[in-house]
């Protein structure tokens, strides 16, 4: 006999506090250009400037004096001064100049975000309990980058409003959304989550029946994605399209803005295949580029649209959701309460079989149903590029 | 301090099926590894391993923090293939998991 009580959704409460570590706030570079820069982040606002030196420092934006917005002052020598009073800030939080002043108050210090650059990028260690940054869970250089091996960068941000960051973690271990919202084929899929770090393996091809152009079912894709700590994913993607193999390295970061926003971040390089020039190489990273951004709109769209549900009810071809969160929680308690099952080592293997052949028998009935429809209105003309999807 | 919190105490048991229900200890059979496996069908596997097992994997030890570090380890991956074909872990789902 079937159950015929209603599955209620659970919303929960979204946490209070902001995720525990390394959060990148974009490539270093572009906040080099001698002018205080305001990054919005953790509910506020922060300001990041470069000293004398070329050193990022990011303090928190406001003044501690009458809360004047520092990231409309300017850097002068290697601290930033308020527009207001002029009063000066240095990278290590401590006020170290107030022209007009005699003395500087003892208590004059204000938040700092410890810094650190990896991959080109600005990262800053975020902590409510105010700990030391933990430089050994910082997310790994990648080999070959600062050698000039890869192509120049593509970097794009989208403020992602109306919705809780952990939807985006989510992503980690949500096989059939690849087919559904992507336009992708996952053909094996496994996690591994263990301490900071949690990985998604997936081999994927495009699906043929979603774009026209250059036959998407040539494309196949071996994905490796991790993210190191609660913001930071590198995505590793070997791509073979007709036998023409690139390496893309796609980082994926974002920041909480608010309760249930957040600034989502991506960057791309590409290894710059032997042979190839540095322009048609940067092309590709371009396309490439363009195709994730349009799968990110794609989640996007289903985030806007969707509301919190702490009890996601599972089928059988669904990924380890609430191993995942089990996992993203030991971000939001305090260090002290982070259990060992929330790093201990687990791995899941999704059963891709079932999914596979429905979706090979789908297809094929679009693809009947187009050349049909494509007999009575005649060719269409070719558009697009062949869809993808990374693991996000 | 908590940070999602359900709001409903069946969330809770839900958390417990999905995360710890039905596991079935396996022990490797070339360390002193102990995990939880569970298996919805024949080719989906989930593996719960715990600070003491980890410790005890040498094959897992030996790998740096790197990406070698996530791929599974071939000889659990071997001894719970040993403990499906012995029967020892019940394959199958129930109620759709």
């Amino acid at each position: 006999m079937s159950d015929t009580r209603v599955r209620a959704l659970d919303r929960g409460t979204a946490p209070e506090r902001y995720a525990r570590g390394w959060h990148c706030l974009g490539l270093a570079e572009s906040f080099r250009d001698g002018k205080p820069h305001g990054v919005s982040a953790f509910g506020g606002k922060l300001v990041v400037w470069a000293d004398s030196q070329g050193e990022l420092n990011v303090l928190d934006g406001y003044c501690r004096h009458m809360g004047g917005d520092l990231t409309q002052g300017s850097v002068k020598g290697d601290e930033v001064a308020c527009p207001f009073h002029d009063w000066r800030w240095g990278g290590d939080g401590k006020c170290k100049q107030i022209p007009y002043a005699r003395r500087v108050p003892l208590r004059a210090r204000t938040q700092r975000y410890p810094t650190a650059i990896v991959n080109d990028q600005l990262l800053i260690w975020h902590d409510v309990e105010g700990s030391e940054p933990d430089h050994d869970i910082l997310p790994p250089q990648l080999p070959g980058l600062a050698e000039g091996e890869y192509t120049d960068w593509v970097w794009v941000a989208e403020e992602i409003e109306g919705s809780h960051c952990r939807e985006l973690i989510d992503n980690v271990v949500d096989m059939a959304h690849f087919y559904y919202v992507h336009f992708a084929f996952p053909t094996s899929f496994r996690n591994v989550f263990e301490g900071t770090q949690a990985t998604q393996f997936m081999e994927s091809k495009g699906r043929p029946d979603k774009t026209e152009g250059y036959g998407d079912a040539e494309l196949f894709l071996k994905s490796e994605a991790t993210y190191y700590g609660p913001s930071y994913m590198i995505n590793w993607l070997d791509t073979d399209y007709k036998g023409f193999n690139t390496e893309v390295v796609l980082f994926n970061c974002h920041v909480p803005t608010g309760p249930d926003s957040f600034r989502l971040q991506y960057g791309i390089v590409v290894k710059k295949p032997e042979g190839l020039d540095d322009k048609t190489a940067n092309f590709i990273a371009k396309k490439y580029a363009d195709m994730f951004g349009s799968g990110f709109l794609q989640d996007v769209h289903i985030w806007k649209n969707k509301v919190p549900v702490q009890n996601p009810l599972l089928c059988e071809e669904d990924g380890p959701v609430y191993q995942l969160r089990r996992w993203y929680e030991q971000f939001y308690v305090d260090q002290a309460d982070v259990a060992p099952e929330m790093v201990d080592r687990f791995e899941f293997e999704v059963d891709t079989t079932k999914a596979n052949e429905f979706w090979q028998e789908e297809v094929a009935d679009n693809l009947r149903k187009k050349a049909a429809e494509e007999g009575e209105e005649g060719e269409k003309p070719a558009t697009d590029t062949p869809q993808m999807m990374s693991g996000t | 301090m908590p940070s999602f919190v359900p709001t409903s105490p069946e969330t809770l048991e839900d958390q417990r099926l999905y995360t710890s229900a039905r596991l079935v200890e396996v022990a490797c059979l070339d360390c002193l590894a102990k995990v939880g496996v569970k298996k919805n069908s024949e080719h989906h596997t989930s593996i719960q391993w715990t600070g003491e097992a980890r410790a005890h994997c040498p094959e897992l030890s030996r790998r740096s923090g790197g990406r070698e570090a996530h791929p599974a380890c071939p000889r659990m991956i071997a001894s719970i293939e040993a403990a499906v074909r012995d029967g020892q872990i019940p394959i199958g789902a129930e109620d759709g998991y």
